[in-house]
């Protein structure tokens, strides 16, 4: 299904960026989270905290849904701002610094994916490290000094 | 349900929250033991900021090691390599400053000149087109007391303070007595102009649902009605005219008129041509009344940095040292476009995070270059960080001055001792500084 895509703040994702808790799955909770209209979500069969995956120019990216408290807004996806937003979000600027964070056109389908963890999906987008399985968590890891 | 806290054995009043623009400054936090165990009076988010994560807590300078691990150092071997990298890059790119004390953004801004690096903040992807329509069409500016004191009638234009300002409502515009004011929330018409019911449109009087990216339409088309211009249109941004002719008959006879407006104006497609022509509604305004409008800035010193480094080099952000001297050109010297042209060769994030922050393509070129990261909490741009340098929070760890949103300085306190071995943005940049004049000494000679 098309829809328009729309990021933002929302309270309880900006509660736990700031708390610092962004490793942990009470952030991908509150951050990847796709706010839907409740028809949107019944013409894709979705519950809420199903996952979808949505497909934009710049890449893919699985969320979960979430029926939206701020409906009705047929046609038009909100997805707090972080790590799986910015994946699909246009860097286009207009030569005008900012980056396109709203608006932007994108497919959503039902998926069984899972959602990762922001440890996972940074190394799997971005693969900076390339770090295998076990050295991603939801906790630091790191070498302590003198280990 | 949380049960309030009563085991506490020091109370310290009047501390600065170190969220949000509104830089509340009436905060109490409850203290056992030397550490902070609960807020009083700030809001969600800010109460969170300032228990925060201990698990993610950066503690140690750490570098990267051949395996891609972070392995703890010391100060010395971090910020040696660090100003190794920084001293020997091409383009630099020092990003970030929105949740630091003006005291370290002053060193920030020698730091780019020594380096000839590009410094930048978050208004580069917030309200920097804010402030070129300011630098267009002129800035009809008040300040939250104004408002809280004398407005009548108060607009909000796609932002939603319950949200991301929470206190907006009842510290400053809506809630509040006010002088003039004395029945509060009664004597007051809240409008909230938005795509979507948000939940600050929920508590408002009135909410104008409008089509996404017809900002730029729908703002002259309220101008062309103030002017007395009819329009053939039936709607307007998927607004009934009548609507809009209302909403124009509210703001003209208003007292006084406070307009606050968002992301959802300036991120939008037509971008500060949106707050341009927002500007000028508010400017035809006052031919009928008292009006005057704000940005709803982000963080707690987001507009700080637009003040240190306009009065440092006479730009509000985005500015290129490279040739010298300081250069500001919308699209060219800002981070964004830089790192989406693949420029840069070094990149430090000081009290920001770019892996929250930045779209995906604009992300993937800090995978080619050096990457440092000056912060308190391991966060996305940990995972992409090569040397981490730990700091302290402003407000509670350390003292600073920081802007609230409306540009009134306020002082934050230390309130608690810092982890034993961070260090304050200030003391960090300092000694960052001092290493870069040595390898430049070194090369003189």
């Amino acid at each position: 299904m098309k829809v328009i895509l729309n990021t933002g703040t929302s309270v309880i994702q900006a509660f736990y960026e700031k708390k610092g808790s962004t490793l942990k799955d009470e952030y991908r909770q509150a951050a990847a989270v796709a706010f839907m209209d409740i028809n949107d979500m019944k013409k894709l069969s979705l519950n809420p905290r199903d996952k979808i995956k949505i497909k934009s120019d710049w890449g893919e990216v699985v969320v979960f849904v979430d029926k939206s408290h701020d409906a009705p807004h047929e046609g038009m996806i909100f997805l707090p701002k972080g790590p799986w937003a910015n994946i699909v979000i246009s860097p286009e600027t207009y030569c005008c610094n900012v980056p396109t964070y709203k608006g932007v056109t994108a497919e959503i389908s039902k998926t069984d994916e899972d959602v990762l963890l922001v440890s996972e999906l940074m190394n799997k987008v971005y693969g900076k490290y390339n770090l295998k399985a076990e050295q991603l968590s939801d906790r630091p890891v790191y070498k302590k000094m003198g280990e | 349900m949380e049960k309030p806290i009563t085991d506490y054995d020091e109370v310290v009043r009047n501390c600065s929250c170190s969220y949000c623009g509104n830089n509340c400054d009436d905060i109490t936090y409850l203290l056992k033991d030397k550490e902070i165990v609960g807020v009083r009076h700030a809001c969600r988010i800010g109460a969170s900021k300032i228990i925060n994560d201990k698990d993610q807590r950066l503690l140690n300078p750490m570098v990267r090691n051949s395996e891609g691990i972070l392995e703890e150092t010391t100060w010395d071997i971090a910020l040696d390599k660090t100003a190794e990298l920084l001293y020997n890059s091409v383009r630099p790119v020092l990003y970030g400053w929105g949740e630091t004390s003006v005291e370290a953004i002053k060193k920030g801004i020698k730091i780019a000149e020594i380096t000839g690096s590009v410094i930048d903040n978050q208004s580069t992807i917030c309200h920097g087109s804010s402030i070129q329509a300011f630098q267009n069409v002129g800035h009809p500016v008040m300040t939250l007391g104004e408002v809280k004191n004398r407005a009548d009638v108060i607009i909000y234009v796609g932002t939603n303070p319950m949200d991301d300002h929470p206190r907006h409502l009842s510290r400053y515009t809506t809630f509040p007595e006010g002088f003039f004011r004395r029945n509060g929330r009664k004597d007051r018409t809240i409008i909230t102009l938005d795509p979507k019911y948000t939940n600050t449109a929920k508590v408002s009087d009135e909410w104008i649902q409008f089509n996404m990216n017809e900002d730029y339409l729908l703002f002259n088309a309220l101008r062309m009605l103030l002017k007395g211009e009819k329009l053939d249109e039936k709607e307007i941004a998927g607004v009934p005219i009548e609507r809009l002719e209302n909403l124009v008959e509210t703001m003209k006879n208003a007292e006084y008129g406070a307009l606050f407006f968002g992301l959802g104006v300036s991120q939008t497609l037509a971008k500060q041509k949106n707050v341009d022509v927002l500007i000028q509604l508010v400017e035809d305004l006052n031919n009928y009344s008292k009006w005057s409008m704000l940005p709803m800035r982000g963080f707690f010193n987001v507009s700080g940095f637009n003040i240190a480094l306009t009065s440092e080099t006479g730009y509000p952000y985005g500015v290129d040292f490279s040739r010298g001297y300081p250069r500001f050109m919308v699209g060219e010297t800002t981070t964004i476009d830089l790192l989406n042209r693949r420029e840069p060769d070094f990149f430090m994030a000081v009290s920001a995070d770019p892996g929250v922050q930045f779209p995906g393509y604009t992300i993937q070129h800090l995978v080619n270059i050096p990457t440092i990261q000056i912060d308190t909490h391991w966060g996305p741009y940990t995972e992409l960080s090569d040397i981490v340098l730990p700091s302290t929070r402003v407000g509670v760890e350390t003292e600073g001055t920081a802007y609230r949103m409306d540009s009134i300085p306020l002082f934050m306190k230390k309130v608690i001792d810092k982890p034993e071995n961070c260090h304050s943005d200030e003391w960090i940049l300092t000694r960052l500084y001092e290493r870069l004049e040595q390898l430049k000494q070194m090369e003189d000679e």
